[in-house]
């Protein structure tokens, strides 16, 4: 087993709110969810549909801006970054796998897990084809480089698509509904990856799902009901399976 | 490397597409094969009608202010004249020229005859070049008469005519050669022989001349150069090309107009059809555009994928624009013009440099839109 990460907070958010839309017609997507997550941590969001599980996630990811309170990755408040600065923190210390796989069709699949190293730039092409191959390698799809993502089934394309959140080894991955388009064999076999690499990359990993039975693989469930955060409980996952 | 990312994408979404890239290229490949074409095509012509206007003919003339009087060609006129850079080496020719009368007998006409050495006279009018008939010689007793002339009246080259001259005297000529300098009342009016024949017939000193002809490196320079040297030689009359030729001027200026009207409707055709393509592709490309600044690519580089585009597109298509036209040119070259089509090489660089850069504005509108793309759009909208 690989060292994991230290325990230290990776994330705080603050009383986070978001709302859509002004006056009488807005919408309250959020309304004031403070978490935090440390180096590693392996946890799922739950709730219905509605519930603000994804817009909690894209704000998480820097996708979307919240409307009040304050997101601090590893004691810096994202507030004080502009649209470059937060670029270049999601493409370093982020990684995304959403439902659908989001592969680039003009590009191998090679090509596309590199993309994330090639857009960060610091990283000597060899190098960066290398650990592309690793990393490949380590989902266990080492021979679909070559191909193009057309060619791939769908548990195929989502085992690239994490290949890729992962390719600049991330310290926090962030997967919306990521087992939403898979049948239940692969459903299991992503979330078994999920727990794997998390063990052994120390990747931090924040899954929404509104599979409840999914959640209670992870060490931590926070739940979402109208955009509250209501439960943030540890699992017996936590002594169980780790 | 990271620097080329933009150019990777753009070239890879270019190749995802053949088809549509395809027909981009070919748009701006016709648009500057036209451009090209009908521009070489009237700047041939131009070129043409001004070579056979002011070919064989004096760019700026130094006359005296009254018609009939002598102009002297001293030394400090000389020094200012040949020590111009604007003035093309060797083509500064001073002329005697009289009026004369030819009879055969049954017909008559007057005719200008010029008189100046044969070396000289070939700077300007290329007298040597332009013989059709006999030979280039201006010696004692020798004559060089125009081709419309000569058939006028039945001359051959070797014949000896008679002159009647203004104070009455009379001289034989042997025609040496026939000239043709492409313009028929010239060559049907004027005539070259040695200089002292006028001087003799006028009584001139030896610096004194009937003008002084010369011709110029740029044409167009003449009008300012006319007006400088009015104020550097006075008590002279100084004439040039473009004064006396304001029709031809106010057509060829017509023409370059008409010209630069269809070009520039050219180019904004040109424009229309690659804005509105890259700005489809643009749409096409969003979700890929959204998933990559997801990943961290920035608005600047992200802007860049539809200007590299655009710089490729516009690249290939000037590039099969210039190869179209030469094709185009060779075959029209095949039926007899009569004139001389050339390219010029910094018109085809010009143009296909203009290709490139209408096809980079072309793409402001995409790069905008992309350098604005936000990423959640894509996301929230699976």
């Amino acid at each position: 087993m690989a060292e994991t990460r230290n325990s230290e907070a990776l994330l705080v958010a603050t009383r986070l709110d978001k709302v859509y839309g002004d006056g009488e017609a807005s919408t309250h997507a959020l309304r004031g969810v403070s978490l935090s997550l440390r180096e590693g941590e392996f946890a799922a969001i739950v709730g219905q549909s509605g519930s603000g599980k994804s817009t909690l996630l894209n704000m998480i990811g820097l996708l979307d801006t919240p409307s009040d309170g304050s997101i601090v990755y590893q004691g810096r408040d994202v507030a004080d970054l502009d649209k470059g600065g937060r670029a270049k923190l999601r493409n370093g210390l982020i990684g995304f796998v959403f439902q659908s796989h989001y592969l680039l069709p003009e590009f191998s699949v090679l090509e596309n897990v590199e993309m994330p190293g090639l857009i960060d730039g610091t990283v000597p092409r060899p190098e960066l084809r290398s650990r592309a191959e690793e990393t490949l390698a380590l989902l266990g799809i080492e021979g679909l480089g070559p191909k193009n993502a057309n060619q791939l089934s769908g548990g195929q394309k989502q085992r690239v698509a994490i290949a890729r959140a992962l390719m600049n080894r991330p310290a926090l991955l962030l997967a919306d509904e990521p087992t939403g388009n898979l049948d239940t064999v692969n459903t299991n076999l992503v979330y078994d990856l999920f727990r794997q690499l998390n063990v052994r990359l120390g990747t931090a990993f924040l899954i929404v799902t509104h599979d409840r039975t999914i959640a209670e693989r992870t060490d931590r469930i926070l739940e979402l009901t109208d955009g509250e955060l209501v439960q943030d409980i540890r699992t017996s996952a936590v002594t169980g399976e780790r | 490397m990271k620097n080329l990312l933009p150019l990777r994408i753009a070239w890879r979404f270019l190749a995802s597409s053949p088809a549509q890239s395809g027909l981009i290229v070919a748009g701006i490949a016709v648009g500057i094969a036209t451009q090209i074409f009908v521009g070489s095509i009237i700047i041939s012509l131009q070129d043409n009608l001004l070579n056979n206007t002011i070919g064989s003919a004096a760019h700026i003339t130094i006359k005296a202010i009254k018609e009939s009087d002598s102009v002297r060609y001293t030394p400090e006129m000389r020094k200012l004249v040949t020590s111009d850079p604007r003035i093309k080496p060797g083509t500064v020719v001073p002329v005697r020229a009289i009026s004369v009368l030819y009879s055969n007998g049954s017909d008559s006409s007057s005719l200008g005859i010029f008189g100046a050495n044969l070396k000289e006279l070939d700077g300007i009018y290329k007298l040597t070049k332009n013989t059709v008939a006999g030979r280039a010689s201006i010696a004692p007793g020798e004559i060089m008469l125009g081709t419309d002339f000569a058939q006028k009246f039945g001359i051959s080259a070797g014949d000896t005519i008679s002159l009647k001259f203004s104070n009455n005297q009379a001289g034989a000529f042997k025609v040496s050669g026939i000239f043709d300098l492409g313009t028929a009342q010239f060559n049907l009016r004027n005539a070259f022989v040695t200089p002292d024949v006028p001087q003799n017939v006028m009584g001139w000193g030896g610096d004194e001349y009937s003008s002084v002809q010369m011709q110029l490196k740029q044409p167009s320079d003449s009008a300012r150069m006319a007006q400088q040297w009015s104020q550097q030689l006075p008590g002279v009359s100084i004439l040039e090309w473009q004064g006396q030729n304001k029709n031809l001027l106010a057509g060829l200026v017509s023409q370059s107009v008409s010209s630069y009207m269809i070009q520039a409707f050219v180019l904004v055709a040109i424009a229309l059809g690659i804005a509105s393509t890259l700005a489809i592709a643009a749409v096409q490309k969003t979700r890929q555009i959204g998933i990559l600044k997801a990943m961290g690519l920035a608005d600047g580089p992200a802007g860049q994928v539809f200007l590299w585009q655009a710089a490729i597109l516009g690249a290939a298509g000037s590039a099969c624009g210039v190869l179209t036209s030469f094709g185009l040119l060779a075959l029209f070259t095949l039926s007899p013009t009569p004139f001389t089509i050339s390219m010029q090489p910094g018109f085809v660089a010009i143009s296909a440099l203009i290709g490139i850069i209408v096809a980079l504005l072309s793409s402001i509108i995409p790069t905008r839109r992309t350098s604005r793309l936000d990423p959640i759009e894509v996301i929230q909208n699976g």
